[in-house]
């Protein structure tokens, strides 16, 4: 696997807890600064590919390299340097309700370890990119939807992560929103991030640098 | 140092976030350390009083009649080679007479003037380290070998029934200790638990976004000390505030030093620490 190659899943074959197959001969490449946008149908295993990156979840066989390094069980030390790296958009990554907006955006730099003056400016340019400036010392639970998407969007960026996963993206919103979060992440895209998007529905095509897959019976076309 | 930041944010967001939990695990350890810090006293004064009492405890030697008075100094140089033992004095017939004549005055020795049945003995004390039954029995055994001796005597069922009552006091005190430890180990456990539960959801994105076992746990732990520490020292507060109000002069009631109390929280915060150590182990999966 080249240096560059952010995602590469191998014959990855996966099984539902209750026995069925999910994933079948799954191969994927993704490299750096390209963006996939991967759609099924409900229960097609669109999530559970989001958790086999992450090490929520582990293949039965094959293998899942993300950064080169491969997701096992066991590789915690692993598995934590991977997140550190991602960016995480709806689905299973949401906000933590204890912390501020403003909280909640700054703490993959907190992980990281960066300064005090570092957190503020990049604070400071997230909520400014993303209008949430009057939200900041919100708590999640007092944010619309859109605001927490939003939220997580800068959480997802702030700290310069290479590959940002966006679960369903775009599922519910008003043409408006829509349009605002469609753009965003085409300026994702062209910033030379790579971007990993899952959606149940079929998304317009027109994302720089992206390949769109279908996730049917198990395999990607 | 963000991080430091971070934790120390975390901590203060866990007390006044659940500030019932927190007051309920405060006042839970505070009084189940304040039953300790009582039993602790007790137990102390106790001890004092034995070994004042013990202290005065002494040994009569009595001489065998058919002896002469010069063999007498071959006894006591026999008594002095036994380690800590001391010889305090050396009763002879007369000394024995007259101390009897102090006790029951003159009336009743009248017609003993010429007979003096009164027996001729020495008078022992100990080092403090040879005032037990086991040590004195040896000394006893030793000195009633020696040629010359005809009977030794020294308080010897009192003895026994004293050092029985301090060991059972002493029992007790393990067990209660031993008790209160393991329902402050957990309460305070449980509280964490709690404290850790409602903030389950929090700790999944946490984990999502790469953050490790320390950065989640350490808040806990600090916590866990804190209340221990503070708990601890309240017990002692509380005696020491009853302590100012009433003065008890009758007896000394022994109290702990300030360094004493000082390892008294350390040792409690340790406790606090290993209970949220438990409390949130499962959660975190430590």
């Amino acid at each position: 696997m080249s240096d560059k190659t952010v995602i590469e899943l191998s014959n990855v074959y996966l099984k539902t807890d209750r026995g069925n197959d999910l994933f079948l001969d799954l191969n994927f490449s993704l490299k750096s600064g390209e963006s996939a946008i991967i759609y099924g149908a409900a229960g097609s295993g669109k999530s559970v590919l989001v958790e086999l990156l992450i090490g929520r979840r582990f293949v039965d066989s094959g293998a899942v390299e993300v950064f080169g390094k491969n997701v096992k069980k066991r590789k915690k030390r692993i598995i934590r340097s991977i997140r550190k790296k991602v960016g995480g958009v709806g689905g299973i990554f949401s906000l933590v309700p204890t912390f501020t907006v403003a909280e909640n955006i700054t703490y993959p730099l907190v992980l990281a370890g960066e300064s005090k003056k570092v957190i503020k400016d990049r604070l400071m340019k997230m909520l400014t990119e993303f209008s949430l400036l009057k939200q900041a010392s919100e708590y999640p639970d007092k944010l619309t939807r859109v605001e927490k998407m939003l939220v997580q969007f800068a959480r997802a960026n702030v700290a310069h992560q290479p590959l940002i996963i966006i679960d369903e993206p775009l599922a519910g919103l008003d043409h408006k929103t829509y349009d605002r979060i469609y753009e965003y992440m085409g300026k994702l895209a062209l910033s030379g991030l790579s971007l990993f998007i899952v959606s149940s529905l079929e998304l317009k095509s027109d994302l720089p640098k992206t390949r769109s897959f279908q996730l049917v019976n198990g395999v990607l076309v | 140092m963000t991080r430091i930041i971070h934790i120390i944010k975390e901590l203060f967001r866990n007390l006044y976030k659940n500030p019932g939990t927190t007051l309920s695990a405060i006042l839970t350890m505070t009084l189940l350390f304040l039953l300790f810090d009582l039993f602790w006293i007790g137990t102390n004064t106790t001890d004092r009083f034995y070994q004042e009492y013990i202290s005065e405890l002494n040994m009569e030697v009595f001489v065998a009649e058919n002896i002469p008075d010069s063999t007498v100094k071959y006894i006591q140089e026999a008594i002095s080679q036994i380690d800590g033992v001391t010889i305090e004095s050396y009763f002879s017939k007369e000394d024995a007479r007259e101390e009897l004549m102090n006790i029951v005055g003159i009336d009743l020795l009248v017609g003993y003037e010429a007979t003096n049945p009164l027996p001729r003995s020495i008078l022992l004390s100990f080092e403090p380290e040879m005032l037990s039954t086991l040590k004195l029995n040896e000394v006893e055994n030793q000195i009633s070998k020696i040629e010359g001796v005809s009977y030794v005597y020294y308080s010897k069922s009192w003895l026994t029934k004293v050092e029985q009552t301090k060991s059972l006091i002493s029992d007790f005190g393990l067990f209660l200790g031993g008790l209160i430890l393991l329902t402050v180990l957990v309460s305070s456990a449980n509280n964490m638990r709690l404290t850790a539960k409602t903030r389950a959801v929090g700790f999944k994105q946490m984990r999502l976004l790469g953050a490790g076992k320390i950065i989640l746990a350490f808040p806990f732990f600090i916590e866990g000390i804190l209340l221990g520490a503070i708990s601890g020292g309240l017990g002692w507060g509380l005696i020491f505030y009853v302590k100012s109000k009433f003065e008890i002069t009758k007896f000394t009631i022994v109290y702990p030093t300030f360094d004493e109390i000082l390892i008294y929280c350390a040792l409690t915060g340790l406790l606090g620490l290993i209970s949220s150590y438990v409390g949130i182990k499962r959660l975190l999966r430590l």
